[in-house]
């Protein structure tokens, strides 16, 4: 395959232009901002923001997320017992949209992301092709997850009719928004670029009939694009 | 790597780095990548007018969108509603400031921002007023460009809806027709907009200030 980066040309991540590459970074020639060939240290940022991620999510889930007062009486709901709820009331599309947008759309945004830096990282059973049909959808399902939070701040605000219901958010809310932003980020440091180099120099490394004592010697040195 | 290519003729794939011919591309046509089928460079059909008057519809319902009522309900013979903006109200004032600062940047100040720069570049584009600064202020442009969650915002609020309909009196108010119209708008106005064309143009217009580098 013909790429930017075999013809020392690098593509700017803002405005899409190509530049010949001369220095790292190198500044864009038509917006002038400044960027590297692949994005620095791109599946340590995704591991790091993804490992935080999965942190939060955890408290995020057993934290009420929602306390509604009836009378002076607080009943704390978590996400489950929320989604529980609307389950017992026979609202079950609601029920799906919240199940999906609350946690299976980050737990598969964590997880997927973790899967794609090993596969970028190790290149076992590397399909490019797929791999990166992978990172898009999950690019597209990020904001989603903000739903929940969403909701919230809808109830606190709308039901507030002092002594006999109001509604307040629980500690769960700010664990969670930190896990969707957290998993935004890494989705927006993984640089699906690399899964395609991955796939290349595997390539090239199968077809020159390397010495198996030299292979592992020059499988890391392609990962972080040259430090310093 | 010693021979030089101009990188003018060019265009690389944003998803897997292949590098093709640049293409010559007329009004709707598509360029799509032979490797990993992502789209390369698109040319929409009459970007700057329809941006231009989708961001300028987008403008105006934004004020009726954060300041009416969005929903209201009656419960034991008492009204409340509440609006985008009394969210944030509401929110600061119980003293969750998080969820106050993020509903915020995500359903009020990133749409605005973004309607404002695409109202902003396709009237310097449509008028013929182009000025070297918009090379930057297209370019932070770009930095907003996974954060506006209006579309998020509006199916948290028919989630709500359901939670709250089966055991108050639920009414919709005219800040909800508002919204929707907003979304709509702020959607299409950035959809519209052709950012290959603006850039290629932008950078025909003031080659001095694209030109650090011609080898």
């Amino acid at each position: 395959m013909n790429t930017a980066k075999s013809n020392g040309l690098s593509l700017c991540p803002k405005c899409h232009k190509l530049n010949s590459l001369q220095a790292e970074p190198q500044q864009c020639s038509r917006c002038h901002g400044m960027f590297y060939q692949r994005k620095r240290n791109s599946l340590q940022y995704t591991l790091a923001w993804n490992v935080a991620a999965l942190l939060a999510f955890i408290p995020a889930n057993l934290y009420p997320i929602m306390i509604v007062y009836q009378f002076g009486i607080p009943s704390e709901a978590n996400i489950l017992s929320g989604i529980g709820e609307f389950i017992d009331l026979g609202l079950y599309p609601i029920a799906i949209i919240i199940f999906t947008a609350s946690i299976i759309v980050p737990l598969i945004k964590i997880i997927g992301l973790f899967v794609l830096v090993y596969k970028a990282h190790t290149g076992i059973r590397l399909k490019p092709n797929r791999h990166s049909k992978i990172y898009h959808i999950l690019e597209f399902l990020g904001p989603w997850s903000m739903l929940d939070v969403f909701v919230v701040a809808l109830m606190v605000t709308v039901v507030e009719l002092g002594f006999i219901t109001s509604v307040a958010a629980g500690p769960a809310i700010n664990y969670f928004t930190i896990t969707v932003i957290f998993t935004m980020f890494a989705a927006n440091s993984f640089d699906p670029r690399l899964l395609w180099d991955k796939a290349a120099d595997k390539n090239t490394a199968k077809q020159a009939h390397l010495p198996s004592a030299n292979l592992p010697d020059t499988l890391p040195a392609t990962l972080p694009e040259e430090k310093g | 790597m010693d021979h030089k290519i101009n990188p003018a003729f060019f265009v690389a794939c944003q998803q897997c780095d292949a590098l093709y011919d640049k293409p010559q591309l007329k009004q709707g046509q598509i360029a799509k990548c032979n490797h990993c089928g992502s789209t390369l460079i698109e040319r929409k059909v009459d970007s700057i007018e329809r941006s231009f008057h989708w961001s300028l519809a987008g403008l105006m319902l934004m004020l009726p969108a954060i300041l009416l009522p969005l929903m209201g309900i009656t419960l034991a013979g008492q009204f409340h509603q509440a609006s985008l903006f009394d969210c944030i109200l509401v929110l600061i004032d119980r003293g969750f400031f998080m969820i106050a600062c993020l509903v915020f940047l995500f359903a009020i100040a990133v749409p605005i921002v973004r309607l404002a720069g695409a109202l902003y570049i396709s009237y310097c584009f449509k008028f013929n007023k182009l000025k070297p600064s918009l090379l930057n202020f297209f370019r932070a442009y770009h930095h907003l460009d996974n954060w506006a969650m209006l579309n998020v915002f509006m199916l948290g609020i028919v989630v709500s809806m359901y939670k709250l309909i089966d055991d108050t009196e639920l009414s919709i108010n005219l800040g909800l027709f508002a919204f929707v119209f907003w979304l709509i708008c702020s959607t299409m106005s950035a959809a519209a907009l052709d950012q290959d064309y603006i850039w290629d143009k932008l950078e025909r217009a003031f080659p001095r200030n694209c030109a650090n580098e011609h080898s």
